[in-house]
């Protein structure tokens, strides 16, 4: 008898490959089915509904294009769109932070393990406790920057709650909450950059600011895209913090805090009736998150190798 | 000659060395201030956390802030339990069940990925692949319509169930693992006659404890800091999250009593930061891992 036939033989006891297999991995598929396949579609088809109450199926009825029509001739709607926009601009900016910092942990330095656990601690908090941090520093009447300032009650800046500033407060918590993500994925990736590079490089006379622009950068580029992608898709969505400073409905000063999830959720849990408008922005958001990704994508063919 | 060279190195050595740490104690500074502020303000009075005149330590030490915050219990939440804990304790039943049960999910199905062959495997995958692009806003009004339709808004059904069947990042994150380990240690265990069950309760599951663990505690920190999904979902203050009671405790308490506030945020972040440094490894190898693709 071959192993092959003993092999057989011996797992007539269980199930065959197949059908195990078939059960294990369709957990995770029909789960995706019943709680991604099903609302999808619905999304779609409601996009195109009038929903009255609060999700009210039984009432809906078919408008054709008037949500679209209404969210997008609706000026918040584009305000909440820059908004997001605005907000994110922290993204590159956290992205050239973290490849600073991931760099200088990969120097011979005493304490490194230190300073990585304490890069990191922002990604384990809440994006609520952050917000509730930055508010306290932000206070117009007992915050940390109008106190170092030196302002008194009456000169005190209203960071938060002024429209001058609060995209600009907001950017920076944005930074704050965003790095340590990127250090400990860029310090991953610059541990496996090719040491021969470096020492060829030296041999030629390259100076490290040369090493790094032409060596590490392209190295670690796979990293950069990764997080430059992953981190778009999330600053499109970005909702927590707006809410929590904003505070209940209110999204900031001027409306400056509405985000376009914000904007969605307002629609659909805030106001009646407007659910259908809701799914239509959200599949407008959607578009615009898809195209953004396929033109990272195919931007990325120009500056991201892998090696 | 060559040891001028040398000496002129050594001092731009330092040099550079002196800014480097410069530079990364600065930063340590920067994450560490807003932590430290919430902290220290926590233990001020009243009056001294609302006063432009800032000193980091508290003149006064007290602890009326963690007093306030451990007596407000909303009237309505469980007699006399206070609001924050009743929100702890809720993120726990809420989050825990459905992060073990979806990693077992994830884990089962990422081993037959891997290692079995099936009808549809491929397929199967990049249909689990594709709904990681699907942004998650656009699920927003018919998953809620859905779950109003069955009955499930106002319960915590919405933020577990659909969390058991495991998520689409742990599979692709465990198959990768997963295929790293030889077959021959799997053949020779099915040759014994282990079925395919078997073999990932006994082989794989012991093999992968530490993976398993790193995604453990980031299904974990996900749930526990999930703000949209239970704002939506948890009506009843009886239900609310922690996330949801910090909302609730800064209406209450926001411009009456900031150090009672601050006190609220260092609770809320307590459990996630005691659980960072007691596994701090397993975390950022998982970060590490789960972000890289290739």
């Amino acid at each position: 008898m071959t192993l092959e036939k003993i092999y057989k033989k011996r797992h007539r006891r269980g199930l065959g490959e197949s059908a195990s297999g078939t059960i294990m991995a369709s957990i995770p598929v029909l789960g995706f089915l019943i709680f991604g396949m099903i609302p999808l579609i619905l999304a779609l088809v409601m996009a195109f509904m009038y929903v009255p109450g609060k999700g009210n199926l039984a009432g809906a009825e078919f408008i054709g294009f008037e949500n679209f029509k209404e969210v997008l001739s609706d000026y918040m709607f584009w305000q909440s769109i820059l908004n997001t926009l605005k907000m994110a601009i922290s993204l590159p900016i956290c992205i050239v932070v973290s490849l600073i910092v991931a760099f200088l942990l990969t120097k011979d330095i005493k304490g490194r393990s230190f300073f990585r656990a304490v890069y990191f601690v922002p990604y384990v908090c809440c994006a609520v406790a952050v917000s509730l941090m930055w508010e306290l520093i932000f206070n117009q009447n007992h915050g940390i920057i109008n106190s170092w300032l030196g302002l008194t009650r009456e000169t005190a800046i209203p960071w938060l709650t002024d429209s001058s500033t609060y995209t600009l407060c907001l950017i920076i918590i944005g930074i704050w909450g965003g790095t340590a993500y990127g250090i400990v994925l860029y310090g991953a990736a610059l541990t496996n950059v090719n040491r021969s590079l470096y020492e060829a490089a030296k041999v030629d006379g390259a100076g490290s600011f040369r090493c790094f622009f032409n060596i590490t950068l392209p190295s670690v580029s796979p990293t950069s895209f990764y997080l430059l992608t992953t981190g778009l898709i999330g600053a499109l969505q970005e909702f927590t913090r707006p809410q929590m400073i904003g505070g209940g409905q209110g999204a900031g000063p001027n409306n400056d805090g509405l985000t376009i999830v914000f904007y969605i959720y307002r629609r659909a849990f805030v106001y009646n009736n407007q659910m259908g408008e809701a799914a239509a922005a959200a599949l407008v958001l959607s578009v615009f998150i898809l195209i953004i990704t396929a033109i990272n994508f195919v931007v990325s063919k120009r500056w991201v190798s892998y090696d | 000659m060559i040891n001028a060279r040398k000496k002129k190195l050594t001092t731009r050595d330092i040099i550079s060395k002196v800014l480097i740490y410069a530079a990364l104690v600065l930063f340590a500074l920067w994450v560490l201030l807003p932590f430290s502020l919430v902290l220290l303000t926590s233990f001020k009075g009243i009056i001294e956390a609302n006063s432009l005149d800032f000193h980091w330590l508290p003149e006064e030490f007290t602890l009326q802030g963690y007093k306030k915050v451990l007596e407000y219990d909303m009237g309505t939440a469980y007699e006399g339990v206070p609001l924050i804990i009743s929100g702890f304790i809720n993120t726990l039943w809420i989050v825990i069940p459905p992060t073990l049960l979806g990693l077992f999910s994830s884990a089962i199905s990422a081993y037959a990925f891997a290692k079995l062959r099936f009808k549809f495997r491929d397929k199967m995958f990049l249909l689990l692949l594709a709904t990681m692009m699907i942004p998650g806003t656009i699920l927003l009004t018919p998953t809620y319509i859905i779950y109003n339709y069955i009955g499930w808004v106002n319960t915590p059904f919405p933020l577990m169930i659909p969390g058991m069947f495991g998520a689409a990042t742990c599979v692709f994150f465990m198959r990768q693992f997963y295929s790293g380990i030889p077959s021959s240690l799997l053949e020779a265990a099915a040759i014994d006659g282990m079925n395919y069950f078997g073999i990932f309760f006994k082989i794989m599951v012991p093999l992968s404890v530490p993976a398993l663990l790193a995604q453990a505690l980031l299904g974990f920190i996900g749930g526990y800091n999930d703000y949209l999904g239970p704002l939506i979902y948890l009506q009843d203050p009886e239900m609310y999250t922690l996330q949801i009671t910090m909302n609730q405790l800064k209406s209450y308490f926001a411009g009456r009593n900031v150090p009672a506030m601050m006190a609220a945020t260092v609770i809320s972040i307590i459990p996630t930061v005691v659980l960072y440094i007691i596994a701090q490894k397993r975390f950022v190898e998982g970060v590490a891992t789960s972000g890289m693709k290739d």
